[in-house]
């Protein structure tokens, strides 16, 4: 893995490609090749474009891209295309109008592209307008017009990682690094919080003492359940554990403390029912990985027991207990997190196995997250100092100047936290609850932690 | 509005400074052990028993309460499943139990034992009969013409009714207190600690699995006593982790509300003529210096027999007692259980030294002090109430009751109460009125404070001066 020099104020997008480019194999795209979702949209323009009608064969080729660094590899890709369908391309350059110097180079064709990611989903889409360029025997007297009309042609499809970097839009000069951006707020203690695909698209999910939500990625509500609190047992600090997934018949997965079992859930319109019974609870989730484990008996923490499946044989490793256990959404050398009750941070590998020293001093509204998009997560915490006001920190675990961010004190608690990408860049963002005081019950502030450029303006 | 169920400004921005169940990003931790300090070690677990600070937070421990104060100074529900309404103009409440309730040992709570235990409240002596008292047939009780309390029936294992004797709507806040606490029928309790041992040196606690609300956060609980500087060296070395007493023993000492009432009784039947003259010296003492001066921990002039916590105080009011010829010599009664009533009691010796009158000062511990205020051997007697309801009419009915007995407090519930309740301007005249009638003379209220070791997390001082032990834990690791 290429050296990580990791500053507080800036996380470069040339960095991230540069680490993309010398990350070990496995994770990277095929060699020698451009990013297999770029070629295969690529294609699929191409063949709505269709061969050339008539034997006009030249074509200018302009695209411009959200993402300055989209640009090139897209028109390469494009060029590769367009050119299987029998085109002789010519890629536009300079400043001026794309049309005019298509038709003074005495090109047939412009294939005019725009390209952007889509917000909130893995996708790209690229939308062409194929203007034709030849000079009309019957329009002569009218210098530009055009011999027949435009036709728009447009193709969309899953965004590899590589792909998803490259259309990563730059940061906007002076914004800042890393923002807080307010998602919207739920009445009560947010006790868990977790980011995935509900089925739907990026979504959150919450727990509070009294029900599940699941929200949109914008953080409306789309439907929730209030559990039957029969035959639970009574906990003194009421806590859950929350995760979006795979478990079978549903992608959520919900356990209180004191409650007897899990609940698996399946949305159903505004409401989430319980498809299956878990007799683990689901600490967290993430890209084709489940973590078990189970509540101490009366306690609103955790045994120290994790487990890669519902295993009956599973025993805890130690006597500790935990506040939380964290998932990275996409993996890494850093695969999961614990905390326990002293507050100290274990970080583990994608087999359980410590995948470095251990953080002190984090907060237990804490999250994996890869924020900055180089493949290993960071963590999100929250103060671990029960005085003061809280604040949100970024750290990056396994580096010197470990602190990337730091947000200012924040008017409440943050006791829960999850990470995922809920702004569609392909770069992991988190999403944190601030529960705070307000009347004479609690509320809980979601907001979003984000290094996602649009975000940032 | 009603003058039983409200906060003072103060109070409430008390409470709202204090720290809740959590804090920042920690979240309680479980486990250690918790180690209290207090003047005095515990002696008393027995709600219907416990007065002293000290008692009644080892009751706090040990028991359970129907109904519980929230953060807002509001009646929640405890024990009972929710908070009851009061029916047929405030006579009446359907108290109804959580399902599946056990005390400590394991035994089924049902509504058998809250009738039981509302009941035994109500035995000659008790200092904390005035939770029963309003019940309809209380008096018939307590002077043995009934065998059960006709205002307590037991509906089914979950339900009781509860009938009183006039409208008292308030009357659910003194189900809020220690002294209303369920006990079993071994003595045991249901409350977030059982208790493992109880001596000379203190109680030691053990965490209560089956308590309502969960098990406690700490593994253990001792409380002991101990004097004001050792309490600040042991606190300051870190041997103990909350010290309640009413001197700070920590430079970050949090007040609790002032509601330990002391107030001079006058007996008039010894003094005959000779009271007027006392009346009118206690009534012109000024009550917020001899707080301020010589109480321990923060305190507050009573112009009433309420604190001023729970209900305003009345305006100025007219000189009391007609001039007349003072007593040569009085004797003067307080209890040598607390060091400041001393204090106190030798201000008034002086004031009344100064007036002509030579008041012989009598300190007696605290049995022999009970003995002598119910047989009126005194002729000015200081007393001291620690007030646990947040209802004035509950309040002024445990002072009255201290001082007065059974009768005197049932009259003044009545008088401060009524369906729809009194205003507070109203009910603070009302309440000085119910003093000069019954020759109370309130002098001032206190509070303590409580000092808390760096560790020390969860402390919730209610609105009712209440502290849940079961909400303390210990920061570990880097939390410290």
């Amino acid at each position: 893995m290429t050296a990580r020099r990791k500053d507080a104020h800036l996380l470069s997008l040339t960095a991230l490609v540069a680490a993309l480019l010398a990350a070990p194999a496995g994770a990277a795209p095929a060699s020698g090749g451009p990013p297999a979702s770029l070629a295969a949209v690529s294609d699929d323009l191409a063949r709505a474009v269709g061969p050339p009608a008539e034997g006009r064969r030249g074509l200018v080729l302009a695209v411009e891209a959200r993402a300055r660094q989209l640009q090139g590899p897209l028109e390469t890709t494009l060029a590769d295309a367009l050119a299987r369908q029998g085109y002789a391309v010519t890629p536009a350059r300079g400043s001026g109008d794309p049309e005019a110097a298509a038709r003074a180079g005495g090109q047939d064709w412009l294939l005019r592209v725009q390209a952007g990611l889509v917000p909130g989903r893995r996708e790209l889409a690229l939308v062409g307008e194929f203007i034709p360029a030849w000079e009309s025997f019957f329009l002569q007297r009218r210098p530009g017009a055009r011999a027949r009309p435009p036709r728009l042609v447009q193709a969309r499809g899953p965004a590899d990682p590589e792909t998803l970097l490259l259309g990563r839009e730059e940061r906007p000069p002076g914004a800042p690094a890393i923002r807080l951006v307010p998602l919207g707020r739920i009445a009560g203690r947010v006790l868990a919080l977790a980011v995935g695909d509900a089925g739907e698209g990026p979504a959150i999910a919450a727990a509070t003492p009294g029900a599940v939500l699941l929200l949109s990625a914008a953080g409306a509500e789309l439907a929730r359940r209030e559990p039957d609190r029969s035959g639970w047992r009574a906990v003194r600090d009421p806590a859950a554990v929350l995760s979006v997934g795979d478990f079978g018949g549903g992608r959520l997965a919900v356990q209180w403390a004191g409650a007897p079992r899990g609940e698996v859930l399946a949305r159903s319109g505004d409401r989430l029912e319980v498809v299956a019974a878990l007799s683990a609870a689901p600490l967290c989730a993430a890209e084709g990985v489940r973590l078990f484990g189970q509540f101490a008996p009366g306690k609103g923490l955790l045994l120290d027991q994790l487990a890669l499946a519902v295993d009956p044989d599973s025993r805890p490793r130690s006597d500790r207990e935990l506040y939380g256990v964290s998932a990275a959404p996409h993996g890494g050398p850093i695969a999961f997190a614990a905390l326990d009750s002293s507050l100290r941070l274990e970080l583990l590998g994608p087999d359980l196995s410590p995948a470095g020293p251990a953080l002190p001093g984090v907060g237990v509204g804490f999250a994996l997250a890869d924020l900055d998009g180089d493949g290993m997560a960071e963590v999100v915490a929250s103060s671990p100092s029960a005085t003061g006001p809280d604040r949100i920190r970024v750290i990056a675990p396994r580096v010197e100047r470990s602190l990337l961010f730091e947000s200012p004190p924040l008017e409440g608690a943050v006791l829960a936290a999850a990470g995922g990408d809920l702004t569609g860049d392909g770069v992991d963002d988190a999403v944190v609850a601030v529960v705070s005081r307000q009347g004479e019950g609690e509320v809980s502030d979601l907001l979003l932690l984000t290094s996602d450029p649009r975000e940032l303006r | 509005m009603s003058a039983a169920p409200r906060l003072l400004p103060a109070a409430l921005a008390l409470l709202l400074t204090l720290p809740g169940t959590a804090r920042a990003g920690v979240r309680p931790a479980y486990g250690g052990e918790i180690r209290v300090q207090l003047p005095a070690p515990p002696r008393i677990a027995d709600p219907a028993q416990a007065v002293d600070p000290a008692d009644v937070l080892l009751v706090r421990a040990v028991h359970a309460t129907p109904l519980t104060i929230d953060e807002a100074g509001h009646l929640a529900p405890g024990l009972l499943e929710e908070v009851p309404v009061a029916a047929a103009g405030g006579r009446a409440f359907r108290l109804r139990l959580r399902a599946g309730l056990r005390f400590a040992d394991g035994s089924p709570l049902a509504a058998p034992d809250l009738a039981a235990s509302l009941t035994r409240l109500l035995s000659r002596d008790a200092p904390n009969a005035w939770v029963a008292l309003p019940v309809l047939g209380a008096d018939a009780f307590l002077a043995g013409r009934a065998a059960t309390l006709a205002g307590v029936q037991v509906l089914s294992d979950r339900e009781l009714l509860v009938t009183l004797a006039f409208p008292l709507p308030e009357w659910p806040y003194a189900l809020a207190t220690p002294a209303a606490s369920v006990i079993s029928p071994r003595g045991g309790g249901a409350g977030p600690f059982q208790l493992q041992s109880l001596d000379a040196a203190g109680a030691r606690l053990l965490p209560n699995p089956l308590h309502w609300r969960g098990r406690p956060f700490a593994d253990r609980l001792t409380l002991s006593g101990a004097e004001a500087r050792a309490s600040a060296r042991a606190l300051s070395r870190g041997e103990v982790d909350l010290v309640l007493r009413p001197e700070a023993a920590s430079p970050l000492a949090t007040p609790t509300p002032a509601l330990l009432a002391t107030v001079a009784a006058v007996n008039g039947r010894r003094l005959g003529a000779g009271a007027e003259p006392v009346r009118r010296l206690l009534d012109s003492l000024d009550r917020a210096e001899l707080g301020q001066r010589f109480a321990r921990g923060p305190s507050a002039p009573l112009a009433c027999l309420v604190p001023p916590a729970l209900l305003p105080p009345p305006g100025p009011a007219e000189a009391a007692g007609a001039p007349g010829a003072a007593p040569a010599r009085l004797v003067l009664l307080a209890s040598s259980a607390a060091p400041d009533q001393r204090a106190v009691a030798e201000r008034i010796q002086v004031r009344l030294f100064d007036a002509g009158v030579r008041a012989a000062l009598e300190l007696e511990e605290p049995a022999r002090f009970a003995a002598r205020l119910a047989a009126e051997d005194y002729d000015v007697a200081l007393v001291p109430v620690p007030v646990q309801p947040l209802a004035p009419a509950l309040a002024a009915g445990q002072v009255v009751l201290a001082v007065r007995g059974s009768d005197a407090a049932r009259r003044a519930m009545a008088a401060l109460s009524g369906p729809g309740g009194l205003e507070p301007a109203a009910a603070g005249e009302q309440a000085r009125a119910l003093g000069r009638a019954l020759d109370l003379w309130p002098l001032f209220a206190t509070g303590a404070r409580a000092s808390t070791g760096p560790a020390l997390e969860g402390l919730r001082v209610g609105v009712d001066g209440g502290i849940d032990p079961g909400d303390l834990w210990r920061r570990r690791g880097e939390a410290q």
